[in-house]
């Protein structure tokens, strides 16, 4: 115990710092994510929108020498992109889970190949030396007073701006659908759509606003990928299925901010140990890629738990209207 | 004559044959553009892509095996779609069953070749069986939603693959995967993938054609997906139905696995025995609209293209200009079926409008 | 009193169906009016009209005098007119007061929804109207009758001064009803609202209307002042149609006991019970006619004999064959065809050709089949085309699309197919809905045919003329409990109507 003290504490700061860094590309998409979903979209092509902002994002920085201007164009992009998913899914009401592999696809085959012909064989490779790429925003920031905090230094100070960024997110999302009209007209745009029309506002509208804030945040979240680490750059097929995670993430946390947060935080926490194994239990085997599954198989859990408990309450709700006949 | 000619109209839909290939023409045309923007010439990168996959033997012999691939793939995701579920878990359940398949392989070394594959594949088979099987039951009784389902097993399959081809099952004396030289398929060109497995491929095909198109059995399934309540008020056995349909995808897609494995790669290693491939075929399943025959052409074409892409490279265009043309395609499809759909709703609503002022002329003067 | 909304010559056309033909209707400021007619008369649809959910085809609507020229819910909501949709339009996850803000949010600051606000606002509402409910439950956890309640509070918090209810009894208990009418009368005296009320229930007409519209297959049949009306007038503008029929030879007498009923407990598809504790048998032979206005449970019942509904509890026999809790092919199995209420959602399958749909239910039959599995299209051509000449159906052939073809051609297929399988037992909702007369001499013609040859059939119609026509004996439904028992030439129409309606002398004993 003794032994293993120093050593589990670091393991531990270590594995809760890669969580958190690990979680923001992931959270940052999926809340964008939550809005499509509360819209009744369901939104595949996230995996695709995060390949594009990556792209875009490392582009951009790397032709103006600039990383803000990345994120700035990153934002123009998502903007793009959504009006492009909702032109088709909610306009010429295409199968929007067709609509969103073919979005992969076009994502996974533009990207690899704009990349290439624009930039060689070295994929995007930005010069660090320039001044404006050395932007603090982007680099680890040191928060003062918690990075003196033994431990908890370790693991909440040190991230790029982006895992900041995306902690405030998560409470602003929070806000806007829980706490603003036009989130409960998002909301009420993908539960029953005719009632939001009936209270004279438009679902189709609110259908748009939502696709449009998906891209921006998934285009945040390749910009998070791609310019969030410290040697900015651009690899084919860079968003490594993490739309899906965030997809997972969406329907774990019932389309709830803090809730899907929490998912993106256990897929990075597993993500960690999984990195971490080694260390801990010190074998060859990649176990790695078994703990990864994990949190897939408790997404799925969890959506039967939550369809079995929506019957079980339709049917309490039945048998309570029921009593009441009878005694009358 | 004209009997022949309504035969032929019903046979064929020909506003569809239409629609495909003005969709391919436009996509074409936007990939032009797409070319020129990333300083290709699109001309040249164009008749390389025509010729390359005829170009030689073994580059057609590519071609035909990628287009099994697809084929088998998109008829797996037409039998679900046949009964009105979506199996989007055929690439698990394809890696899955390509990775017990080799680990068949890799365990009867040694053994009778004619023993070793029929066991393979009853093993592949047997895998992507079970594996739709979780997803389908679970639609089938508790209505939770299959393609959110089969997309998280996708993920969890891709992983386990990961970890036993690269770790217990890997064979030792192999830099990476589950290697199965040792019993593979015979190889029809030199020096390309085209093994016999395609003749096995051509078999599946053709049963599924037939069971869809041909049998009572294919009859009823159709019924379930077009209107599951007249299905039932018929007195067929859905529910048996739909998940027996959704284990027999999983079969094709785990049998696909096997033929992956044992006639193009020689061993398991998760990123060669597909890549998203299954997504692929899903995309032609519905350009064919979930039609077998359809599907068997389309895959064709997108083979070609796929093969094609290899020939852009004198051109300086890399491979991945092939995705681009597979999901460019897929949007001109999508919005030519959106524009049709909300000019017929304009037309009908005129059509009403023409309908009632005439009744109401016709009304006038009947006073 | 003054016009508060005119309808001039309105006609609303979907793809294929009629829904309001020519309507001109005025209705009175500060009056209770009320709509009646069968499901598909056209009441809904001229409603959304007004609500502007519908655009009408042709004809114009004034709404105190000025012309609407822009029809959708807000301007209508701006006009100051509110709907209670049959389906009520409420968010579920949303809480009631949060429904109720929908559309028109309280704000704290300049952004943020004011929670507190707006249920402080729907309590003042609940106090102004003595409508109780509790404006922190989210809407999916509380009664019908509690989420109607939320409905009309929605439409006073707008600031509507016209309030359209679409069968707003429907789903209500008798208590419920009374407590609604009770709003109904005060907010129409104390606020001079006008109330459009559409139903079926006549007594619930008299109960609350000062007039009274009937519409029939689209068209406005009349409008009277309640009290000049009493029910039977009502009802006879609602079923009747106005043709003589020549009469139908029936033969034979009725055979052995083919259906039988006992105690039948069955629920809606919101889990209330629909059918109460009904029994009844039907011999061969015979033609047992349901007399019920819809919604009474005449549905449910006929679903749950089939096989369609889960029985909650009693026992179906059907030829002598336990029927309970089987599913519809077991008893189709023991003899039993159906003729679904809804053709379109039960009856066809709308993209397959018409040839496959006369096919269904004989597909595994040897006749049509090689080797046990190989599909004989040819012999099930020549099949189809025998059914198609013999039940005389008119369309481009057996090649058609089924969702295609007219509603009199559709209903036609489907009664070729389940009256070919010659069984023992027919079970016969609604035949003849929304088919022309010339199909329905045609389907009555059938329907007598296979009754003087043997068969048992339970028939359910909501044109009372149809079940007159064709029954020989009649039972009356009313709220799912059986009211009276009736042979058809025993009994006049006006009677019978008093037992469908809960006032006859059964439903007093």
């Amino acid at each position: 115990m003794n032994n293993s003290g120093p050593s589990f504490w670091t393991t531990a700061s270590s594995t809760l710092h890669f969580m958190l860094s690990s979680a923001t590309p992931v959270a940052l998409a999926a809340l964008g994510g939550l809005l499509t979903e509360h819209a009744g979209i369901m939104n595949i092509g996230m995996d695709g929108m995060i390949l594009m902002g990556a792209f875009v994002a490392a582009a951009v920085a790397a032709i103006a020498k600039s990383a803000l201007l990345g994120v700035l164009a990153v934002i123009f992009l998502g903007v793009l992109i959504g009006l492009f998913f909702a032109l088709f899914t909610v306009k010429l009401r295409s199968d929007e889970f067709i609509i969103g592999c073919a979005l992969n696809t076009l994502a996974l085959g533009l990207t690899g190949y704009l990349a290439d012909a624009w930039f060689g064989l070295d994929g995007i490779r930005i010069d660090m030396t320039i001044p404006a790429m050395q932007n603090a925003y982007f680099h680890n920031i040191n928060v003062p007073l918690i990075k003196e905090v033994p431990f908890l230094g370790d693991v909440f100070s040190g991230h790029t701006a982006f895992v900041y960024i995306t902690w405030l997110l998560v409470i602003v999302m929070w806000l806007f659908v829980y706490r603003t009209p036009m989130g409960f007209w998002i909301r009420a745009s993908g539960e029953s759509p005719d009632t939001l029309r009936t209270a004279g506002k438009n679902p189709e509208r609110m259908k748009w606003i939502a696709s449009i804030l998906c891209g921006v945040f998934c285009g945040l979240a390749g910009a998070s990928l791609s310019l969030g680490k410290l040697n900015c750059t651009f690899v084919e097929n860079m968003s490594d299925s993490r739309g899906y995670i965030a997809f997972a993430c969406v329907i774990f946390g019932g389309a709830n901010p803090v809730k899907v947060f929490l998912a993106a935080l256990m897929f990075g926490f597993f993500d960690a140990l999984g990195d971490q194994l080694k260390v801990i239990i010190q074998s060859d085997l990649p176990y790695a890629y078994l703990v990864n599954a994990i949190p897939y198989v408790i997404t799925i859990i969890m959506m039967v738990y939550v369809v079995v408990s929506g019957q079980r309450r339709r049917e309490r709700i039945a048998k309570q209207q029921l009593r009441k006949l009878e005694q009358k | 004559m004209k009997q022949a000619f309504a035969w032929i109209r019903r046979r064929l839909n020909l506003s569809y044959i239409v629609a495909v290939i003005i969709s391919i023409f436009v996509a074409l045309l936007i990939d032009a553009i797409i070319l020129v923007a990333a300083g290709h010439n699109p001309i040249a990168a164009y008749r390389g892509l025509i010729v390359y996959p005829f170009s030689s033997l073994r580059h057609f012999g590519d071609m035909l095996e990628y287009a099994m691939v697809l084929c088998l793939c998109g008829l797996a995701c037409v039998v679900g779609s046949r009964v009105g579920i979506f199996n989007v878990g055929g690439e698990g359940q394809l890696l899955l069953g390509g990775l017990v398949a080799a680990y068949v392989g890799s365990q009867m070394s040694g053994m009778s070749m004619w023993l070793v594959i029929p066991c393979a594949a009853l093993a592949a088979m047997a895998t992507g069986g079970l594996y739709a099987f979780i997803p389908g039951i679970l639609k089938v009784k508790l209505k939770v939603n299959e393609v959110i389902t089969t997309i998280m097993l996708n993920s969890v399959a891709a992983l386990i693959c990961s970890f036993f081809s690269s770790s217990v099952w890997k064979n030792m004396s192999q830099n990476e995967g589950i290697d199965v030289k040792e019993f593979r398929f015979a190889t029809l060109i030199r020096g390309s993938k085209l093994s016999t497995a395609i003749f096995a491929s051509a078999l599946v095909t053709f049963f599924v054609w037939y069971i869809l198109q041909k049998t009572s059995k294919g009859f009823e399934m159709r019924l379930i997906g077009d209107n599951p309540r007249f299905a039932r008020f018929a007195g067929l056995k859905t529910d048996r139905i739909v998940i027996i349909a959704m284990i027999v995808s999983g079969m094709m897609c785990g049998l696909v696995g096997m033929f992956r494995v044992y006639g193009a790669e020689y061993a398991f290693i998760s990123s060669k025995v597909s890549n998203e491939y299954y997504f692929e075929g899903l995309m032609v399943a519905m350009i064919a609209q979930y039609q077998p025959v359809p599907t068997i052409i389309i895959s064709i074409i997108f083979a070609i293209l796929k093969s094609g892409a290899r020939g852009m490279q004198n051109a300086g265009v890399t491979i991945q200009i092939y995705w681009v043309m597979q999901a460019t395609v897929i949007f001109c499809m999508a919005a030519q079926t959106g524009i049709r759909a909300s000019i017929q709703k304009a037309r009908q609503r005129r059509a009403a409008e023409r309908d009632v002022a005439a009744r109401r002329e016709g009304g006038v003067a009947n006073e | 009193m003054t016009d508060e909304i005119r309808f001039e010559h309105i006609s609303m056309e979907f793809p294929g169906v009629l829904a309001n033909d020519d309507i001109s209707l005025s209705i009175r400021n500060g009056e209770v009016f009320a709509l009646v007619g069968e499901n598909g008369a056209g009441k809904s649809t001229l409603m959304n009209i007004l609500y502007g959910i519908n655009t009408p085809t042709a004809g114009s609507l004034y709404v105190r005098g000025e012309k609407v020229t822009e029809f959708s819910p807000k301007a209508a909501i701006n006009r100051g007119i509110g709907m209670v949709h049959q389906h009520f339009m409420l968010v579920p996850s949303f809480t009631v007061a949060q429904n109720i803000a929908l559309g028109r949010e309280p704000k704290k600051g300049k952004v943020l929804f004011d929670n507190k606000k707006a249920e402080r606002l729907t309590r003042e509402l609940i106090e102004e109207y003595g409508l109780e409910v509790d404006p922190s439950a989210e809407v999916r956890d509380i009664s019908v009758g509690l989420q109607q309640r939320v409905e009309i509070l929605k439409t006073l918090y707008r600031g509507a001064d016209i309030l359209i209810l679409d069968e707003p009894t429907a789903v209500l208990t008798p208590q419920e009803t009374d407590e609604l009418f009770e709003v109904i009368r005060r907010i129409v005296r104390e606020k001079q609202m006008t109330v459009i009320i559409i139903t079926h229930k006549l007594y619930e007409v008299m109960a609350i209307s000062d007039r009274v519209g009937v519409m029939r297959q689209g068209k406005l049949i009349g409008v009277e002042n309640t009290c000049d009306v009493d029910e039977r007038k009502l009802a006879s503008m609602m079923v009747g149609r106005p043709v003589l029929f020549d009469h139908l030879e029936k033969t034979g007498d009725p055979g052995e006991v083919a259906i039988k009923v006992d105690d039948l407990f069955v629920a809606d598809n919101r889990g209330l019970p629909a059918v109460r504790g009904v029994s009844l048998s039907v011999r061969r032979g015979e033609v047992l006619g349901i007399a019920a206005i819809e919604g009474n449970g005449q549905s449910e019942l006929l679903e749950a004999i089939t096989g369609m509904r889960k029985i909650n509890r009693g026992r179906v026999t059907v030829c002598g064959n336990d029927a309970t809790g089987k599913t519809p092919g077991e008893i189709r199995a023991m003899g039993l065809s159906h003729v679904p209420e809804d053709r379109l959602s039960t009856g066809v399958d709308k993209v397959a050709s018409v040839t496959d749909n006369l096919l269904v239910g004989r597909q595994k039959e040897k006749r049509f089949n090689l080797f046990g599995f190989h599909q004989r299209r040819s012999t099930v051509e020549r099949y189809a085309s025998e059914l198609y000449k013999k039940f005389d159906i008119r369309g481009a052939g057996i090649h058609t699309e089924v969702g295609s073809m007219s509603g009199g051609n559709m209903q036609k297929v489907v009664v070729a197919r389940e009256f070919s399988f010659d069984t023992p037992v027919l079970v016969i909702s609604q035949p003849t809905r929304g088919v022309d007369i010339g199909a329905m001499e045609f389907f009555h013609t059938r329907i007598i045919e296979k009754r003087n040859d043997g068969a048992a059939i339970l028939l359910s119609s909501a044109d009372l003329d149809e079940v007159f026509r064709l029954s020989d004996r009649i039972i009356t439904l009313y709220e799912g409990k059986i009211t009276g028992e009736f042979k058809a030439d025993a009994i006049t129409k006006e009677e019978i109507g008093l037992y469908m309606t809960g006032t006859g002398e059964g439903a007093k004993a």
